[in-house]
């Protein structure tokens, strides 16, 4: 492997590892709020890239409203799911398993939704960034690379300034820790509930249209990115912010590396033994959170 | 205890007799297809219900097992009894590839089994000189026992009841053997049952071994069943639709994860009229079951039953007049 293939590896690695960060976060987040195993974040994903590319369908707009949209989509499709459908089970008391098959349940709706409405073939996303390569410190990079982990790395940092600096994230943080006190302390917990499923939603909805810009947006999409973006979250520590982050982007790393230098058709597997190494060591991922057990 | 005996005799004349009611060739492969689920919601149901343990890698034993069975009757021409049996031991036999991660809890154990699940689908698609790659496995023989096909739709049916029965029958004994008290101590309270000298580790890796082997045994009736094998059948999404046939059909009760892989199995079927619509239907179901509460659809309808058995008998005892009333 050449220096130049070592850096398109690493920053292909880096990029798709962020994608899996941002899905991450938001499993993350639920499972601190709620304790839900939520398996339909991946759907948020599929709804932004889908609600990004109708935007750039109806009006051809620029590249910063596309990932609005996207953005937009998948925070009320999330925020829409929450309200109806897991709010009622948890007022119904439902145990914790059940409403992780809801949350397939929820998986399958919006695939056949997003069919029913996009259709079963895949769509070519428009090329929303300058195409041919950039130079970069003497290496030629593909710009849409370098995009995806730039706007990802920005949406986190405004993610964690939020948690720290701002009223409702810091509230948001209570109400994950300990529902009971914070609810002492007059923060409505439903609400923070609420804020906690749009943002993780528009986090994945983000997550779309930059996955999008870099293959094609279709109503399958999302399911299996789910899935290894929980396998990301669960490498990194089950409900840590931090380990969320970390576990993307290595999980994205071991992926594109193993694909170039073992073999594309194991790339998945080498991430999963890699996982199941990790968790006998670290049975409760690389970072872990404090307080309650998941 | 004797009427639950009744109940038995009853469910199980009722299914015999449903290939003489419906004698249509599809729907009786349906039926089978259905018996095949029930044995899989079985062994989920061991795990899940007794232990505690959701297991989202089920798919990987159903698939080991058929293909084990499929290459030992195409390769060897094996019958196809012995054939069953090997797959169930060979998927038994790869769930002690799990021993080293059962002392995972809750969800990284589940995320951890869908790696496997993922990583045996992975193997049955990339492998073309074991499994075929993604052609799969075709032309497995139709079965036969002391010279006589039993390749028809009815012959495979009565197959899959009788091992259905079999598998449920040695699982309710299970459940009230010192095995199954065990592994309900452990679902309950993993350190109370620590502290009653129960070995966790131990008791939870052979209940991944008892419902390896049972799914396994179902892998092998599926490769007899539609005697073309494809690694896409097998993959993680199978293992999730196992896990939900339990939980919509009631996590605690045998009977109910029958009626919870009936569900999933027949009803995509029912609703085929419906086209477009059918798995968003099927979706808002599962999400409308799993909402019905943890006792699941069993539970609903046992209650249903108490409820009538009550108010039933009430209203036949009141006097005729206050009835008008």
């Amino acid at each position: 492997m050449t220096i130049d293939q070592l850096v398109q590896t690493t920053l292909g690695g880096l990029a798709i590892g962020c994608i899996y960060s941002l899905i991450a976060l938001g499993i993350s987040m639920i499972i601190r709020a709620t304790d839900i195993l939520h398996f339909a974040q991946g759907e948020m994903l599929m709804i932004g890239s889908m609600a990004g590319l109708s935007s750039f369908w109806l009006q051809g707009m620029p590249f910063w409203l596309v990932l609005l949209a996207g953005v937009l989509g998948g925070g009320l499709v999330s925020m829409l799911v929450e309200v109806v459908v897991y709010r009622t089970l948890r007022l119904r008391r439902v145990s914790a398993i059940n409403i992780m098959i809801a949350t397939l349940g929820v998986s399958i709706v919006l695939q056949n939704v997003a069919r029913l409405v996009w259709g079963s073939e895949p769509l070519r996303y428009p090329t929303l960034f300058a195409s041919g390569g950039v130079k970069f410190a003497g290496f030629t990079v593909s710009p849409q690379l370098i995009w995806i982990v730039l706007l990802s790395g920005l949406i986190m940092g405004v993610l964690i300034l939020f948690f720290r600096f701002t009223r409702l994230g810091i509230a948001m943080q209570a109400a994950a820790q300990d529902p009971d006190v914070a609810q002492l302390m007059g923060i409505s917990v439903d609400r923070t509930t609420t804020y906690t499923f749009a943002i993780s939603g528009m986090m994945a909805g983000a997550a779309g249209v930059l996955l999008g810009s870099l293959f094609f947006a279709s109503f399958n999409m999302g399911f299996l990115t789910g899935i290894k973006a929980f396998v990301a979250a669960t490498l990194g520590g089950l409900g840590s912010i931090a380990g969320a982050m970390i576990g993307g982007l290595i999980f994205g790393l071991i992926e594109t590396f193993s694909g170039t230098l073992i073999s594309t058709a194991y790339k998945d597997a080498v991430g999963m033994v890699v996982l199941i190494a990790i968790l006998l060591f670290m049975p409760t991922g690389l970072l872990t959170r404090g307080g309650r057990e998941v | 205890m004797r009427s639950s005996l009744i109940a038995r005799l009853g469910v199980a004349l009722l299914l015999a007799a449903v290939p003489l009611l419906q004698s249509n060739a599809y729907w009786v492969h349906i039926f089978s297809l259905a018996l095949i689920g029930v044995i899989l919601a079985f062994s989920q149901q061991l795990l899940v219900g007794m232990a505690g343990i959701v297991s989202l890698g089920q798919g990987a034993f159903y698939g080991i097992g058929a293909y084990t069975a499929a290459s030992l009757a195409i390769s060897f021409h094996v019958p196809f009894v012995l054939a069953i049996v090997a797959g169930g031991l060979l998927a038994g036999l790869s769930s002690l590839l799990l021993i080293p991660i059962v002392r995972l809890k809750g969800s990284s154990l589940a995320v951890a089994t869908l790696g496997f699940a993922i990583i045996v689908h992975l193997v049955m698609l990339n492998e073309d000189w074991l499994t075929g790659g993604s052609i799969g496995m075709i032309d497995i023989p139709a079965p036969t026992l002391f010279g006589f096909s039993l390749g028809g739709e009815k012959a495979l049916y009565y197959i899959c009841l009788i091992t259905a029965a079999a598998v449920f029958l040695a699982f309710d004994r299970i459940a009230h053997s010192r095995f199954g008290r065990a592994l309900t101590a452990i679902s309950q309270d993993e350190e109370a049952a620590r502290a009653s000298g129960i070995n966790i580790a131990v008791y939870k890796s052979k209940c991944f071994l008892v419902a390896a082997i049972a799914s396994g045994i179902a892998g092998g009736l599926y490769a007899f069943h539609s005697r073309y094998l494809n690694p896409n059948d097998f993959d993680f999404q199978k293992s999730i639709d196992i896990l939900i046939m339990v939980v919509i059909g009631g996590i605690r009760s045998l009977p109910g994860a029958a009626l919870g892989a009936a569900i999933v199995v027949l009803i995509p079927e029912l609703l085929r009229a419906s086209g477009e619509f059918r798995l968003l239907l099927f979706g808002v179901m599962v999400i409308v079951f799993a909402g019905a509460g943890s006792k699941g659809l069993s539970g609903i309808l046992v209650d249903l039953v108490k409820y009538i058995a009550q108010h039933g008998q009430r209203w036949l005892l009141q006097k005729p007049w206050t009835a008008r009333l």
